[in-house]
């Protein structure tokens, strides 16, 4: 009996160095070693199978005009493939919606480093609620699913319980779970084929690792240090109004950018002139115009890139990194080792997403007075 | 049968009280003072201009396009001319588009009560998931971008910036002046001494409706309104058996309210006044409407269950409807002195409709155009 219960107590030590081992680690973005996909999470079928339908049904919108699909389509790599996304209403929006592959794994959510990473319940309700994306009143949102008798019955078999807010943002939640990478030929490789790259990927492996100092932010499993830079991307000339011809949707892209300062309290919200990124979380002068790195699976999938959506290929993403400027010194690749680091970016992309839109059930009327 | 007798003579009874009350200490009916203004509201001809540019604009919505003057339209009453007005997109509202008409004399707005002005009503309406469903903050700031409104906002509220809660006073001043013009009026002619004013007919009418009917007891004052909260037994609105986007807003009405759940659970039809006091004996009670300007603002209960005036007055000749709890009796007045009744509602009404144009909006601008 004393035997096991020292055992037990040293087995949990051990465990607890580990944890702490891992998180000094993961504290340590250079220290991170390109590695293979994070193994799938478990998966509460019931739940993810109504978080799809809910993720494609435009009734989770105050005006049932968008479903989380409209910006986060598997057609185009669970972005919307625009370089600002549109918002709610008549309004637009003022940054890139990301491709939400391996969502689960991330560390942060949103460009500026606003949500937790941990928790898919909490981002899924802020764009289903913040009134720039789905400006949906959760009250109303769980009277419309209990008048669909299908899904009184997947809330059932998800949660044995009725519609509620908690449980359609955690079912969404689950469903993101299973949104993964598919046999990219770098997770291949990673796992030991070393014929699932070319001569020329490979090469770009070595340059991505080594003189171009990518891996210096995009590390480890995600190929993101999860951690938050100031890289000198442009805003997009889309936001900043400078077409005369495009000025009324940059006046509404910037309406959503300066309501969503003001909605966080920052500082001198009305005389703000860019995307000041971070900042919006701690207010503090040297988190101006930080993003969180991107993960870079599926990145063939997903361009345009950025926060700002303002390279329309890889090839412009790679010339930017040359190109250098205040915050990063250039870099100096040859044209071939341009196209190697390219060819090895593009290794990086699987499959495209099988998930299709699902039929979507009607209202039905309800016995009155038995609600 | 036994009973018969009993209950008829009892109702006599209760009708002969009331309307011994009714002469006695009832409001008299009067023509319309100017509406009262609010200290912390005082008008200008700059604000109520401004209130009529914010009124018609669908920026003070969520999508953009859901105006004050989406459900209330000067050509349809300042309602919208149907039973139950217009929803949100992708909604169904749940009562009747009251007419703006008048809506500067009561003392508390929507049909059960909800708002205690009209500032708080306007931003109330503008805000609602099945009317107007803006977000304060993201309609703020759609009016920031607008320099037309940034100058008359400095103008009219001294501030750098529009801010919302005095778009709501902007909105509420020109509803003040949307009011009716005595002249027109017919009674209010009458009552000014013009003999030729209402016709014989009406002025039946309005003896029944101060006297036997007992209309008064309830429909008095200038406003030709006590402002109170009667159950008067309105049956529910047919709708809520018959189309699911109102069932939705039904229960949703009841849930984001706060009733209790045995009461969540249960609701079949719109609770009026319940919904703010949760008291069991105020559940369908809703605000004695004004009886001004009946002529323009049909259909007429707070879920629009009666198109026209003749429906309304047979329903007060039955007693009201089931479940009342407003004293209400049978009236048993003739088929002529009906229509004596509904002539003189008429003769509340002004000659001709109030009508208003929409004023030009203005333009949104870049944060280029802002200085800093």
């Amino acid at each position: 009996m004393t035997g096991s219960i020292r055992l037990l107590r040293s087995t949990a030590l051990v465990v607890g160095m580990s944890a702490m081992v891992v998180a000094f680690a993961v504290s340590r973005a250079d220290a991170q070693e390109l590695a293979p996909l994070p193994e799938p999470q478990e998966i509460n079928q019931a739940r993810a199978d109504l978080g799809k339908m809910l993720f494609f049904d435009p009734r989770m919108s105050g005006n049932t005009a968008l479903s989380c699909a409209s910006c986060h389509s598997p057609e185009t790599g669970w972005g919307d493939g625009k370089a600002l996304s549109d918002a709610y209403g008549d309004l637009l929006y003022f940054r890139n919606a990301p491709g939400l592959f391996n969502v689960a794994s991330r560390n942060f959510f949103m460009w500026d480093g606003r949500l937790d990473g941990s928790d898919l319940g909490t981002v899924v309700r802020d764009m289903l609620t913040e009134s720039h994306t789905m400006h949906m009143d959760s009250r109303l949102a769980q009277e419309r699913l209990k008048q669909v008798p299908e899904y009184m019955e997947m809330f059932e078999a998800a949660y044995s319980a009725e519609p509620y807010g908690g449980r359609m943002y955690g079912a969404i939640g689950e469903f993101l779970k299973t949104i993964r990478t598919e046999n990219a030929p770098f997770d291949a490789y990673l796992r030991g084929d070393e014929s699932a790259l070319s001569d020329s990927a490979v090469r770009g492996l070595a340059l991505f690792e080594g003189k171009a100092e990518c891996s210096a932010c995009h590390s480890g499993a995600m190929l993101s240090d999860g951690n938050l830079h100031a890289t000198g991307v442009p805003d997009h000339p889309d936001l900043l109004g400078l077409d005369p011809e495009k000025a009324a949707d940059a006046a509404n892209r910037q309406i959503t950018l300066l309501r969503f300062y003001a909605s966080m309290g920052t500082p001198n919200y009305m005389n703000l002139r860019q995307d000041v990124g971070n900042y919006i979380v701690t207010k503090d002068d040297i988190d101006v115009g930080k993003f969180t790195t991107p993960s870079l699976w599926d990145v063939g999938q997903t361009a345009p890139y950025m926060h700002s959506g303002v390279f329309v290929s890889l090839a412009e993403v790679v010339a930017f990194y040359i190109a250098g400027n205040d915050r990063m010194v250039p870099l100096d690749l040859s044209k071939t080792e341009q196209a190697d680091l390219v060819a090895f970016l593009e290794s990086l992309t699987g499959d495209e997403p099988t998930v299709t839109e699902p039929d979507l059930p009607d209202y039905a009327l309800r016995d009155v007075g038995k609600n | 049968m036994k009973k018969f007798p009993a209950i008829l003579m009892g109702a006599s009874v209760f009708a002969i009280a009331t309307f011994a009350l009714a002469q006695d200490s009832f409001p008299p009916l009067a023509t319309l003072a100017p509406p009262p203004i609010p200290d912390d509201n005082l008008m200008s001809p700059e604000k109520v201009a401004l209130g009529e540019k914010l009124f018609w604009d669908g920026r003070l919505s969520g999508n953009g396009s859901m105006p004050c003057s989406a459900c209330h339209l000067p050509d349809l009453g300042w309602g919208t001319g149907g039973p139950i007005s217009f929803g949100y997109p992708g909604t169904k509202h749940w009562r009747n588009s009251q007419t703006i008409l008048n809506s500067a004399y009561y003392n508390k707005l929507f049909w059960e009560g909800s708002a205690t002005s009209l500032e708080s009503q306007a931003k109330a309406a503008a805000g609602g998931a099945v009317a107007g469903n803006g977000d304060g903050s993201m309609m703020e700031m759609r009016l920031r971008f607008v320099p037309e409104y940034v100058s008359d906002f400095e103008e009219v509220f001294g501030t750098s910036w529009p801010h919302l809660a005095n778009a709501w006073d902007a909105i509420a001043a020109y509803q003040r002046t949307i009011v009716t013009d005595a002249a027109q009026v017919p009674f209010d002619r009458h009552l000014a001494g013009d003999i030729t004013a209402m016709s014989d007919a009406a002025q039946r009418g309005m003896d029944l409706f101060t006297g036997s009917a007992g209309c008064i007891s309830c429909h008095n004052g200038a406003l030709v309104s006590d402002q109170r909260f009667y159950n008067i037994g309105v049956a529910a609105a047919a709708e809520f058996e018959e189309d699911p986007l109102y069932q939705v807003t039904l229960r949703w009405e009841l849930y984001q309210k706060g009733v209790p759940e045995d009461v969540y659970r249960s609701g079949d039809d719109d609770l009026g006044l319940y919904h703010v006091t949760k008291r069991p004996g105020d559940k369908s009670k809703f605000r004695t409407p004004s009886l001004r300007e009946l002529r323009w603002t049909e259909p007429y209960m707070h879920n629009g269950a009666f198109a026209t005036l003749q429906d309304v007055v047979a329903f007060y000749n039955a007693g009201g409807g089931e479940g009342q709890t407003a004293g209400l009796q049978p009236l048993n007045l003739s088929d002529d002195e009906q229509a004596d009744l509904v002539v003189f509602l008429e003769a509340l009404s002004m000659d001709e409709p109030f009508l208003a144009d929409p004023p030009e909006l203005p333009e949104t601008a870049t944060w280029s155009e802002f200085s800093k």
